[in-house]
């Protein structure tokens, strides 16, 4: 008995490893199974729009110069797609094909089903047994009813390095299997979609020249037309009062240094005026930077980061504040006279991000800091970062033309 | 400050487009790019609106444009023979329908059948596809049926040495009447499983040659 209890501890003691070892390798197998699944789906996601503009030019091409020269039946015997991404996307490009191919009848080619044709086919004859798909063999496809398509068509799909190449047949189904037609288009991994409509399709080229007309539409040079508001910190003891918000209209120049406008730099001037409070000149000079991608996009909001530097000119009752000491009664009964106004010049830096739709209109918050009135007792800090106050907080519509 | 702010912000992005592995690229993604270094005014052409163009007199330095272009599946998910004959496969059989052409003119007027000999099924059909496609390119006649053995043929073909079994596939072809004197068969084979290249022969009135 106790030799039959060591036996089974000792298989215990041995199996128990080896079990813990296979199901952790199976649970890995199964999470790398589950990693390839989903990064297969991830580019199956990312290439089918390419896939799909490929079709869109393949039958572009069909309607500009047709095969046929009246409406021929054709069977869509094949369609595949690269290797290792799947039937999901297979159905994908076979969908899409069909529905381009309807809406484009000047292709002359009307799809027909051909159950037949895709079927395997097993034909005994007097030399051998040959194992075959329906379209592989069309004599023996007339015996089994004959076929209700005339011609063929095959589609490949394929991913070769950078390149997404798209292959296509035309078969005509007799006896000798001629391929009465062949096309091959290929689209780089970077190119983005052009996301044609499929009942009015443009070749490669127009799609490209639109883009590019869409880019290069509004040129280097922009003119943009600025509301800015800057309202200013309270001072952290509540003694002195801060200047009231200023309202500035800006314009002036913005240059970017390529057409993506990845980088832009601006220079403006602005005129502020409240009657009875404050008027002020300024000149503003601004380089932004896009974080959202490369080039500006036609089609979704960029975000920019800014900063730049202004120099203002103000005078008025309400810009008494604009001093490093409290305003007090006196200064404002001795501001009241006409030649006593208070007035006085500083220059700022700013920082900013800056959402721009379409480089058409843009909304735009900014922080400010103006280093000679960092001492000021009116004004406090919205911001105390590495030894910098930032007094001041802006926000900016602009228009750009 | 705004200047630090903005360099900041320039060398990240910097980073992030940069090919070169480093601290926010790994080698294993640098591996799957391809890249090009080309002019600049090519560089515009490929990517419209990123490169400022040349001026017409010349810039005051020389510049030129590296662009890297990510390849379409990522490395594991196919395996690593299949990736290698699929990244070059339209370079390669456009490579065949040259040389065949160039080589056999005598056959131009024939009508030519492609066979495939690939370990993997999935690749096989795409091989003949884009051969087909290659050859008809070249403005020859194509045609898409396959040239068959009976089962005691291939049962002998397959035990003999890769030198001789082609030619006997092809004499056999011949003889059978399943390649006839108007036909010619181009062969695309892979001919050991460690390569990454393919092999191409013609099969013509029951003679196999190498074409590469």
């Amino acid at each position: 008995m106790k030799v039959l209890l060591a036996i089974l501890f000792a298989s215990l003691v041995l199996w128990a490893p080896t079990t813990a070892h296979a199901q952790a390798q199976a649970g890995l197998e199964e999470a790398q199974r589950v990693e390839l699944e989903r990064a297969r789906a991830e580019i199956a996601d990312q290439v089918h729009l390419s896939a799909y503009d490929l079709i869109d030019e393949l039958v572009y091409g069909l309607a500009e110069v047709p095969v046929f020269a009246s409406p021929t039946p054709v069977v869509l015997v094949s369609v595949t797609v690269p290797v290792g991404l799947g039937t999901g996307m297979q159905a994908l490009v076979e969908n899409h094909v069909a529905a381009v191919l309807l809406e484009n009848p000047t292709t002359n080619i009307q799809l027909v089903h051909c159950p037949t044709c895709t079927a395997v086919v097993v034909h005994s004859g007097k030399e051998a047994t040959v194992v075959t798909r329906g379209y592989d063999n069309p004599e023996v496809m007339e015996k089994l009813g004959g076929t209700t398509g005339q011609h063929a068509l095959f589609i490949d799909v394929e991913a070769e390095g950078t390149w997404l190449v798209l292959r296509a047949r035309m078969t005509k189904l007799t006896p000798d299997l001629p391929i009465v037609w062949s096309h091959t288009v290929a689209t780089s991994a970077s190119t983005p979609a052009l996301l044609r409509q499929p009942d009015d399709l443009k070749s490669a080229s127009e799609a490209r020249q639109a883009y590019l007309d869409a880019l290069h539409g509004r040129g280097p040079v922009a003119i943009p037309l600025r509301f800015a508001v800057r309202t200013y910190a309270a001072p952290f003891d509540q003694r002195g009062n801060p200047p009231p918000p200023f309202i500035w209209l800006q314009t002036g120049v913005e240059l970017g240094a390529t057409d993506a406008r990845a980088w832009t730099s601006s220079l403006l001037v602005g005129y502020s005026f409240v009657p009875q409070a404050y008027q002020g000149i300024m000149a503003q000079g601004r380089i932004s930077r896009l974080l959202t991608g490369r080039t500006r996009s036609i089609t979704r909001p960029d975000l920019y980061l800014f900063g730049g530097a202004t120099v203002m000119s103000v005078r008025g009752l309400a810009t008494g504040a604009f001093q490093d000491e409290i305003v007090n009664t006196d200064d404002i009964i001795t501001g009241l006279e006409e030649d006593l106004e208070p007035r006085t010049s500083f220059g700022a830096l700013h920082v900013g991000l800056d959402l721009r739709l379409g480089n058409r209109i843009g909304f735009s918050t900014f922080l400010e800091t103006m280093p000679s009135l960092r001492r000021s007792r009116n004004m406090g800090d919205y911001l105390f970062v590495a030894g910098v106050g930032f007094q001041t907080l802006g926000t900016e519509v602009t228009l750009w033309f | 400050m705004v200047f630090w702010v903005m360099l900041s912000v320039a060398f990240v992005q910097q980073l992030t487009v940069d090919p070169a592995p480093g601290i926010l690229g790994t080698k294993s993604k640098t591996r799957n790019y391809e890249c090009d270094r080309m002019t600049t005014a090519a560089a515009d052409k490929r990517r419209p609106g990123l490169f400022a163009p040349a001026r017409p007199r010349g810039d005051f330095i020389d510049r030129s444009v590296v662009v890297c272009t990510e390849r379409m599946m990522r490395p594991g998910l196919r395996s690593a023979r299949d990736e290698a004959i699929l990244s070059n496969l339209d370079r390669e059989v456009g490579d065949f329908a040259l040389a065949a052409k160039a080589l056999r003119p005598e056959l131009l007027q024939k009508t030519w059948l492609v066979e495939t000999y690939y370990p993997s099924a999935q690749v096989s059909p795409k091989i003949a596809f884009a051969t087909k496609n290659a050859l008809m390119g070249q403005g020859l006649s194509v045609s898409d049926r396959s040239p068959a053995l009976g089962t005691s043929d291939v049962a002998v073909i397959t035990r003999l040495p890769p030198e001789l079994a082609y030619s006997a596939a092809c004499q056999r072809y011949f003889a059978t009447g399943s390649l006839g004197e108007n036909d010619v068969m181009l062969g695309v084979v892979h001919r050991d499983p460690r390569e990454t290249t393919l092999h191409a022969g013609l099969c013509a009135g029951g003679t196999w040659t190498w074409l590469r």
